[in-house]
């Protein structure tokens, strides 16, 4: 059977959409084959910048016959009590093209119906491919699009050409302006001429004679294979972050690793400038000695011939050089500047509008950082350095190093170059370059506890103050990344354990934000409820990527929850005791039964317990198992946080509630009874609620 | 080829291909796309193709002319396709060859760079073309420009002809490069970029900045309500340029820049706007040409 290709030929698509373009072509291919009921083997995908393409192995070339049943009227329209057909069967056969002798009577369960069985003869691929191809196209999801020309067309970048073969047949489509056709493009430059495939099976041999491999993965393994190869050569070992590889992979057809070298002046410079001017500015390689520690070398991959080598690494030389002379330059330029100056600098940056200056952020930083040492005991040397590194912490938002959009993304790190630089204690230093991880979802933690404590007061400020203008994140709007930092303030307290109040840190904060214009005075009330349920969503988000189930976030977030850390670790205390105790059900069926009596009740607020109203003895004795059983609860939940001896007198609750329910009757008509019932129902649901709300739990 | 040649033969090339060749814009521009050749033609159904050299400012690039490829005035050629033809990166690829670039011997390679002026609006997909490695070229598809949709779609070629010229002299600093036979680029430039270095970041006076930015503002607006669409631009090209001009001063923080920006892209949309209605009240003359 013939192989089937599809081949979008495009202008240079951005590296990371490919990949995921070529999965989701192999899964609609698969599944509009099987829909068109046209068997085949596997489906192989490949890629290059240009080019997006799915081979599949022996499909049919039509359909296979088959055998289809339609319904009719139903019988007794169809057929007179005699037995003859109506105008309705005659139509129905006219419709469906058999005589009408040819219809038969089956019993559904709708009753009894008229049927045909129709033989459909299968149609040729070619005729029926087209419209599912087209369809691919259409409906492929790329995170950005774009049009051209004067087209309504939108695709991820220009398309230029469109090969479907069926083995040797052209399958036809249409898509913007373009016919499908055998013709398909080699290597711009080594390869101008069209490539004309006589059979889909000649795709891989026939784009490799062009000087294209078009098999991805085979590109990758030829580059990092000859990356590794050239470092060795000069006794080193090619640095291959996966993103890097991968970028690359998808920048040429024809991949050409060539080393280059550039002035050992510049290893002066720190690692993480020449790393970054080095990936990110040009997609190179760097090559690291023996020691780790970086070489004065570079690898570039170019898209050419062998014989193009020596002149593609002078042109490279000639381009690493000067980049690496900016960041020179940015250094020396921005180290003549005291830490002292620029602080006296960041009285003349805004913050965030109507918010102060950078000046008083560095002010408020100093608050938190200190509040936070508080809590979590530090001692002198390490409030000291937080103290230290909170002041410095934004003088590097001024260098011109930070200024160079494409170098930004070494904030913090540079501030702690500086800092160093600058004869600042290297703690302080490490601090300050420490103060904006994680950077990403899963990228590293502050390693050491003042990073860490600045870390978190430099998020919680800039929450605090996007909450407190009304600039909070809504939908895909989230410009400063709020999400990302609130997760990384939960990130890092978990990380260390670092408890403290979010309320209390949070009003703190606001109340050294600086007074807005009269019109926008917010309610610093509502800001902060606003943020707490921010802070709660986060908390949830994290809850479930650790496994635990949804009813039990929703259940711990339900109560009066303040620390962060203590929400989450009281959270998956729930979750191992839901997995371990056989009693879980049983009493959490206890637990609700309080609450579901009395949340519904207008029960007045200042109502409390007397005991002097107790009818039943058993009315007294829950009452004193309550008592008892709070005194253990606060105990073990104030301080230490042992969830699972206040899940255990949580417990001792369930006989004299279970025993209660039987005897005594809550909601009686006797008002002051009832009224006085509900109040120790209240007072049960809220010692249960310390630990959690159990009503959102899901038996 | 010296640096006035390789002007030459872009021109020659783009102008055997059908662009009218006009002359640069006569107000500062940061790069060739903000003159109203490219961001305003862009607007508006009516076909163009068009090129030209803008000498551009980016204040912040200054390096004292100590820097071998970093300017703060630099020469753009500028090309705008609308709407873009379907063999525009074969074209560009033969105005390389034209100036003498075998493409088989280099490595050229498209690299997504998805532009932006977020001070125009304006916004496109492509690519940076690099020249083994050095960025020759930003090649887009207008998106957007003064925040409105941009139908049909040019292509927008942008070619930075300093780093072009060494590269085919083969020369790794500007000061080394000929401008003709008997001049170096650093005889005519070294003098300007010191002294404009020096002005950029140092003794431009950041109160009379500020000041500047507001009247210009004011007077962009101003001219917007009185349909004077192609004056009132002056004034935001010159709001764009003192906003770049305090920022290479240092006096403007990342966090502040953005409600600047927004700023001079609500003049550019205004702009914009009234630069396509009036457009249309001629009846889109190109149009039927």
């Amino acid at each position: 059977m013939p192989d089937l290709l599809f081949e979008i030929g495009t202008e240079e698509m951005p590296a990371n959409v490919v990949l995921p373009a070529l999965d989701q072509m192999a899964q609609m291919m698969g599944e509009g084959l099987d829909g068109l009921r046209l068997s085949h083997g596997e489906i192989a995908t490949y890629a290059t910048p240009r080019r997006l393409a799915v081979l599949v192995s022996d499909t049919a070339d039509r359909q296979p016959d088959r055998e289809v049943e339609y319904k009719g009227p139903p019988a007794e329209r169809a057929f007179t009590e005699d037995g003859d057909p109506t105008d309705a069967a005659f139509g129905f056969a006219k419709a469906r093209g058999v005589d009408v002798g040819h219809l038969a009577v089956k019993e559904t369960d709708n009753g009894v119906f008229v049927s045909v069985t129709v033989k459909e003869e299968g149609r040729p691929a070619v005729e029926v491919l087209p419209e599912m191809l087209t369809e691919i196209i259409a409906a492929l999801d790329f995170p950005k699009t774009m049009r051209w020309g004067s087209l309504d067309v939108r695709f991820i970048r220009p398309i230029r050409w469109l090969v479907a073969l069926l083995g040797s047949e052209v399958v036809p489509i249409q898509v913007a302006g373009l016919e499908s056709s055998r013709v398909t493009w080699g290597h711009r430059a080594l390869s101008p001429e069209p490539v004309e495939l006589q059979d889909a099976a000649d795709y891989l041999d026939a784009l490799e004679q062009a000087y294209v491999i078009a098999d991805h993965r085979l590109r990758r393994h030829t580059i990092i294979e000859q990356a590794q190869a050239i470092a060795a050569e000069v006794n080193g070992t090619a640095v291959l972050h996966d993103d890097i590889v991968n970028e690359n992979h998808f920048l040429v057809e024809w991949p050409l690793c060539i080393l280059g070298s550039f002035d050992q002046r510049y290893l002066e410079l720190p690692d993480e400038v020449i790393t970054t001017v080095m990936e990110k500015h040009q997609s190179y390689f760097p090559v690291a000695a023996e020691s780790g520690a970086l070489m004065a070398k570079f690898i570039v991959v170019a898209n050419v011939a062998q014989d193009a080598a020596d002149i593609v690494r002078a042109g490279n030389e000639n381009v690493i050089g000067p980049r690496l002379a900016d960041a020179e330059f940015y250094i020396q330029a921005d180290t003549k500047i005291t830490p002292e100056q620029s602080l006296d600098k960041l009285r003349r940056v805004t913050f965030l509008e109507n918010l102060g200056t950078l000046y008083d952020k560095t002010t408020r930083l100093q608050v938190l950082a200190k509040w936070l040492c508080e809590r979590i005991g530090a001692d002198e040397a390490e409030l000291a350095t937080t103290q230290r590194a909170a002041l410095l912490s934004k003088t590097d938002q001024i260098s011109q190093m930070i200024g160079d959009t494409k170098l930004a993304g070494l904030q913090g790190t540079i501030g702690g170059y500086y800092a160093l630089v600058a004869g600042e204690d290297r703690t302080v230093s490490q601090a300050i370059a420490e103060q904006y991880m994680p950077v990403a979802a899963d990228s590293a933690l502050p390693v050491t506890m003042a990073g860490a404590l600045l870390a978190v007061a430099d998020k919680i400020d800039n929450l605090a103050s996007s909450f407190f203008v009304g600039a909070e994140p809504s939908g895909t709007k989230d410009p400063m990344g709020l999400r990302r930092q609130a997760h990384g303030i939960i990130a890092i307290c978990m990380d260390r354990r670092l408890r403290f109040s979010l309320d209390d840190i949070v009003s703190l904060d606001m109340g050294l934000l600086p007074d807005l214009p009269e019109a926008q005075t917010p309610d610093i009330a509502k800001a902060t409820a606003r943020l707490n349920d921010f802070m709660a969503a986060r908390i949830e988000n994290f809850l479930q990527a650790a496994g635990v189930s949804y009813d039990i976030v929703r259940a711990v977030l339900a109560t009066c929850w303040d620390d962060a850390v203590e929400t989450i670790e009281r959270a998956e205390a729930l979750a191992g005791i839901r997995a371990e105790d056989g009693e879980f059900e049983a009493a959490v069926d206890t637990a609700t039964r309080p609450a579901n009596i009395v949340r519904p009740t207008d029960l007045p607020a200042d109502v409390q317990v007397d005991a002097e109203l107790f009818v039943e003895p058993i009315e007294q004795r829950l009452w004193d198992a309550h008592r008892e059983c709070a005194e253990h609860v606060v105990a073990a939940l104030s301080g230490r946080c042992d969830y699972l001896a206040a899940w255990e007198a949580l417990k001792s609750l369930r006989e004299p509630i279970d025993d209660y329910f039987i005897q005594v009757m809550v909601n009686v008509e006797d008002e002051q009874l009832r009224t006085n019932r509900l109040a120790v129902m209240r007072e049960l649901d809220r010692l249960y609620l310390r630990f959690a709300d159990f009503t959102q739990i899901v038996q | 080829m010296t640096y006035q040649q390789l002007i030459f033969r872009v021109d020659e090339f783009w102008a055997d291909y059908g662009c009218l060749i006009m002359q640069p814009y006569d107000c500062p521009v940061g790069a060739g796309t903000m003159c109203p050749a490219t961001i305003l033609w862009a607007l508006g159904p009516e076909p163009t193709q068009v090129a030209y050299v803008q000498p551009s400012r980016r204040p912040s690039d200054g390096r004292y002319g100590e820097n071998p490829n970093r300017f703060q005035k630099h020469m753009q050629f500028q090309v705008l396709l609308k709407p873009s033809p379907p063999d525009v990166q074969e074209t560009y690829l033969a105005s390389l060859e034209a100036i003498g670039l075998d493409l088989t011997a280099h490595d050229v390679k498209f690299v997504e760079d998805d532009w932006e002026a977020p001070t125009l609006g304006a916004a496109g997909l492509g690519w940076e073309v690099r020249l083994d490695g050095m960025e020759i070229t930003q090649f887009t598809y207008f998106q957007q420009a003064c925040s409105l949709p941009c139908k049909p779609v040019s292509a927008e070629l942008t070619y930075g002809l300093g780093r072009l010229a060494m590269h085919l002299q083969a020369v790794d600093d500007y000061r080394d490069l000929k401008y003709n036979d008997t001049i170096t680029c650093g005889e005519i430039k070294y003098e300007e970029e010191r002294q404009f270095s020096i002005y950029n970041f140092e003794a431009a006076d950041v109160e009379m900045l500020w000041q500047l930015f507001d009247l210009y503002e004011a007077e962009a607006l101003r001219l917007i309500e009185s349909t004077l669409p192609l004056p009132a631009y002056d004034f935001v090209l010159n709001c764009s340029h003192t906003f770049n001009l305090l920022e290479a001063r240092g006096a403007i923080s990342i966090t502040e820049r953005p409600g600047m920006i927004e700023r001079v892209r609500n003049l550019a949309r205004e702009v914009g706007k009234t630069y396509v209605r009036h457009r249309e009240e001629l009846g889109f003359p190109l149009l039927q040409s």
